[in-house]
């Protein structure tokens, strides 16, 4: 048993697909315990919003130390978030097209280019030929309102008692406050979805369904694909027939379409991401019980088999403990298979809207079918909502499919070193 | 081994033949929240080869002749009889209140919804050209003496008067629709038109209905009508599954391809409207097409690209087009909520279901009020509309005609804005729904708990109802989520007897010259109560004898002193019963244009005063006169 662990972990190809798989496994079975709740809940009230830190602006005003920061490059970086580059072409358009000679403007002078743009814009006058033009130059306007202010600014507190508003605090240009002070920040490493979930936390989850979604959908499959392999190959005659009849049936039609038709018939209030697993389960045993088969047709004329019916054991006790053991590990390699198989089906089809139920748990074919089939996160810009996944999809089925390469090299006689 | 082979062989064909009728039946509209009736494919007649029209070569249109448009359908076309409501051709041919489709058949009258007025079209005169007579019974208009026919002949109230004749006795439900107002269209000379209303105790039924019927319903040629009745032998289904290839239009465009993946129409270069009495010239695309995409991502992944002009999907957070991705893309409104709200999409609480507390006001009200409407909003909207703070519920749409009908500060005390948790908690617990072994509200031992339902893949619906049912849990009510397809939902929503539902959602209707009281007619009348298959309204099965007799009331008063009084008295009933709710405000038309090739599209800050609606339906078509090229 130590010899053979230590012969499956020797080449690096199973050793690195086993890495990623376990630091997935890992991820989903620890980041909960830090960022525990429920991964579906709405926490924010817009759909999509962009990875980063966010810090409650009320609280942040309502920090009592503030500390002063003269940082040289502050104004700039306040002016730079504002005036972007290609704010600062427009600008220059809209003042060439109003006749300005283009020589007189200097788009890296800030002040003179502003300058130049309040003395010459004029908001009853629109020279944007589209609606969008026009719109996109008053917008520009209204953003680079006040851009120079570094006058204080008064925080006032409406009293509802005294119908006023009373004078809070003052706050300058150069105040900042300690992260940590402040009473309410959120951590999102990739942003929210299209309901405003927490897209980590929800994929963290969606990743653990999957997995299982996967061992049980592996399970069944490799499962009945075993027992009947096992059946056909050992039995022969009219059993083989019957159940090879049954097994070229199944291999002929695509699986993926038996799985589409079983989902579709199956009501979505009952399309539990257990029942899809099994579907996925139940249509995707063929290629094992062909192998298997092929497999047992070549031991069971071997010694120690005739050997043991001759001692007159049970057909049980043949197949389990005479020819099961010869094929343990290309079933261990074909369930790992079935695995990644599953998943990916699981994705498939929920992207065309016949996956599990969507309000009750979070499936990466769900992940996916929210962001990119129902609400075009894609023409949102919001790749946090959907690239993450497909890594994750992709990652799952590579390492996957190297630790079963990797098995392979060393079960495989013909491929053994 | 001859005979193994045989049978596999009739095996694999019958599961074949299963899966080709399994796909056969999925053809629902994701997005699509329009009842289905008039967009309804017909699949009766497919053995003949797909109309082709004036069969144009598709290749050869220039882009910068042609303007563009997409989601305004999901299935392909079946043919050019705009008699019929069974083409699926909502390109050439729509009829809806908020203004009907304009290119190929035309109305007397351009319904405006912004101004909610009528600019003539087929009529002669001004706007709000038509004229009653003093008890209101009979509405007339005159043509104008330019409307003209493709083939050149005059458009005439025997036209109208043919086409009402027709409609009666050949659509296949009767005219159902207009035959409770209108007692008959008749033709006074050539060219003065006289709708009759149907008159009780001597005032009409609805006189706001027979404006709406100008600006909805076409004038079709009478001698084509003929012959179409003529070649089917008067049979409804067989005149309802006729291609129409012959069809005589009076609009500025004509058929022109017809295939399963876009229909296109050119323009008709002697159309009559060039005439000084109505637009003094031509529209300025030579070609409008609309394409079918297999769903609203992929539509609008053309959209944003300029391949698509003018674009009828909701596109979720298409403000991120022109403020992020500086792309030529705009919508009516500059800034949000966008576009112009008109429906109102409401759960409603079935009556009949044998739940224990549905029958209750207060659990009603508890629950309508525990709802975070803002999550809705950003969710299903992605803020596309106006919120309940900006727009205080009523019965009423946030059009300022509607807003002005009833007295706000009267119901101001029972407008809730959601997100109440406390407040809804309070109600229950006063009125003795203690929470239970089981975890959750009880009433006599019997547990709160509802099924609440929507069709499914409606994405935007079922974010709305995912959050109705959040709201539920949080006030110690079992809330399960039941989204099932839409050939299953409709049957079930519009049975008289189900009790599958608890809590479901549909639309409410628009815009249109006879609301607000279609509207709430619809949403509060047991008239609608014990019919099977109700496409109308009160699904919930709602009754309230003061209701009903207000409603009764209404259409037949003129003083508008008196009708504020009985709007304002149903919007209290309804905030106070909450026998449904409104879950947020929602555009009938999203109307989002892609200025890359044409520009000139009616926009809120143009002073133009044209409805964003989609450039072809009601007087929003005016925008086609006005397009330039951007190149």
């Amino acid at each position: 048993m130590k010899n053979t662990l230590r012969q499956v972990f020797r080449p690096g190809k199973f050793l690195a697909g086993f890495i990623i798989f376990a630091f997935i496994l890992l991820l989903t079975v620890l980041y909960p315990l830090f960022n525990p709740g429920d991964p579906l809940a709405m926490i924010g009230l817009n759909n999509f919003t962009k990875p980063g830190t966010y810090v409650s602006v009320y609280d942040s005003l309502n920090v009592n130390r503030t500390f002063v920061f003269k940082l040289p490059d502050a104004a700039e970086k306040r002016i730079g978030s504002k005036l972007f580059p290609e704010d600062r072409e427009t600008i220059k358009d809209y003042l060439t097209r109003l006749g300005l000679p283009e020589d007189s403007i200097d788009i890296d002078d800030t002040h003179d280019l502003m300058a130049l743009w309040w003395n010459n814009y004029d908001p009853a006058n629109q020279i944007g030929k589209t609606i969008a033009e026009r719109r996109a130059y008053t917008a520009l306007d209204n953003k680079l309102a006040g851009i120079f202010v570094s006058e204080d600014l008064e925080v006032l507190q409406y009293d509802p008692g005294t119908d006023e508003y009373v004078r809070k605090k003052m706050v300058t240009e150069n105040d900042y406050v300690n992260v940590g002070d402040v009473a309410n920040t959120i951590w999102l490493p990739l942003g929210t979805d299209n309901f405003g979930a927490d897209m980590l936390k929800k994929l963290v989850s969606a990743i653990g369904t999957s997995l299982l979604i996967g061992l049980i959908a592996g399970v069944v499959a490799t499962m009945i694909g075993l027992l009947l392999g096992l059946l056909a190959g050992y039995l022969g005659g009219i059993a083989d027939d019957v159940i090879m009849f049954f097994t070229n049936l199944f291999t002929v039609i695509p699986g993926f379409i038996l799985l589409i038709l079983i989902s579709y018939s199956i009501d979505q209030s009952r399309r539990g991401a257990t029942t899809v697993a099994i579907v996925i389960g139940l249509t995707s045993w063929v290629w094992t019980t062909r192998s298997v088969r092929a497999q047992v047709i070549s031991l069971r004329n071997r010694d120690h088999v005739n050997l043991s019916k001759l001692s007159g054991h049970s057909l049980p006790r043949i197949v389990v403990g005479d020819i099961l053991p010869y094929i343990a590990s290309y079933v261990v390699m074909a369930f790992i298979l079935q695995i990644s198989s599953a998943i990916l089906a699981e994705a498939g089809l929920s992207m065309l809207g016949l996956g599990p139920k969507t309000t009750d748990t979070a499936t990466l074919g769900l992940v996916m079918e929210w962001s990119i089939m129902k609400s075009a996160a894609h023409i949102s810009g919001a790749w946090w909502a959907y690239y993450p996944v497909i890594i994750v999809i992709a990652l799952i089925s590579f390492s996957l499919n190297l630790m079963n390469t990797g098995l392979d090299q060393i079960f495989n006689p013909q491929l053994r070193d | 081994m001859k005979t193994k082979r045989l049978l596999a062989l009739a095996l694999v064909s019958v599961m074949l033949f299963a899966f080709m009728a399994a796909c056969g039946g999925g053809d629902t509209s994701p997005e699509d929240s329009n009842p289905p009736g008039e967009n309804t494919p017909s699949s009766n007649d497919t053995s003949a080869p797909p109309p082709s029209a004036d069969s144009g070569d598709t290749t050869d249109i220039p882009r910068n002749e042609a303007l563009y448009f997409n989601g305004f359908q999901w299935g392909p076309s079946v043919g050019w009889n705009a008699f019929s409501s069974n083409m699926n051709n909502p390109l050439a041919f729509e009829q809806t209140a908020d203004g009907a489709r304009l290119p190929m058949m035309e109305t007397p009258y351009m319904y405006n919804f912004l101004d909610n007025k009528m600019y003539p079209l087929l009529a002669d005169g001004g706007v709000d050209g038509y004229s009653f007579n003093a008890d209101r019974t009979e509405l007339t208009y005159t043509l104008k003496s330019a409307a003209k026919w493709n083939d050149g002949s005059a458009v005439t109230a025997h036209d109208a008067a043919f086409t009402w004749e027709a409609s009666v006795n050949y659509l296949p439900d009767g005219y159902a629709n207009w035959t409770p107002y209108i007692a008959d269209v008749v033709a006074a000379d050539d060219s003065t038109v006289v709708i009759k209303a149907v008159v009780e105790n001597g005032k009409p039924v609805n006189a706001n209905m027979m404006i709406q019927y100008l600006g909805e319903r076409y004038i079709l040629n009478k001698a084509w009508l003929e012959a179409l009745i003529d070649r089917n032998g008067g049979d409804k289904d067989s005149i309802a599954n006729d291609k129409g290839q012959d069809c005589v239009y009076s609009g500025a465009y004509g058929p022109f391809f017809m295939d399963d993946n876009k229909v296109i129409l050119t323009r008709n270069d002697s159309y009559w409207g060039q005439d000084a009495s109505m637009w003094g010239k031509l529209p300025a695309p030579k070609y409008i097409g609309n394409v079918l995409y297999e769903s609203n991502a992929a539509g609008d992944s053309v959209f944003v690209v300029g391949e698509v002009d003018v674009s009828q999907n909701y596109i979720e957070n298409s403000y991120k087009m022109w403020t992020e991705q500086g792309l030529p893309v705009s919508t009516y409104l500059a800034d949000a909520p966008y576009h112009i709200a008109a429906n109102m999409p409401t759960a409603y609480f079935n009556m009949n279901s044998p739940k224990v507390g549905l029958d209750d006001p207060i659990v009603r009200k508890a629950i309508a009020i525990s709802v975070d409407y803002d999550m809705i909003l950003a969710n299903a909207m992605t803020n596309q509309s106006p919120s309940f703070k900006d727009v205080p519920r009523s019965l009423m749409n946030p059009s300022a005609a509607e807003q002005a009908m009833y007295n706000k500060a009267d119901v101001a005390a029972l407008q809730w804005v959601g997100n109440d948790i406390d407040g809804a908690n309070a109600m229950l617990d006063a009125a003795g729904y203690a929470i239970g072994d089981s975890g959750y509200r009880e009433k006599d031992g019997e547990k709160l708990s509802y099924k609440v339902s929507c069709p499914t893949g409606w994405s935007d619906w079922e974010a709305a109802m995912y959050v109705v049912a959040a709201a539920g849990e949080k006030i110690g009510i079992e809330m399960e989520t039941y989204f099932t397809d839409w050939s299953v939902y409709q049957v079930t929503m519009t049975s008289a007897s189900q009790t599958e539902f608890d809590i479901f959602m549909f639309s409410t209707q628009g815009n249109a010259p006879a609301q607000p009281y279609s509207r709430i007619r619809a949403l509060l009348s047991s008239e609608f109560n014990n019919l099977d298959n109700n496409w109308t309204g009160n699904f919930g099965q709602y009754s309230n004898s003061e209701v009903d007799d207000i409603l009764k009331l209404i259409p037949q008063e003129t003083d508008a002193a008196k009708l504020r009084e009985y709007y304002t008295k149903l919007v209290e009933i309804y905030l106070t019963e909450v026998p449904s709710f409104s879950l947020m405000y929602r555009p009938e038309k999203f109307h989002t244009v892609n200025e890359s090739v044409w520009t000139g599209f009616t926009s809120s800050d143009d002073g133009r005063n044209v409805p964003p609606n989609n450039s072809i339906s009601g007087y929003g078509i005016a925008d086609l006169y006005n397009l330039t090229l951007v190149g």
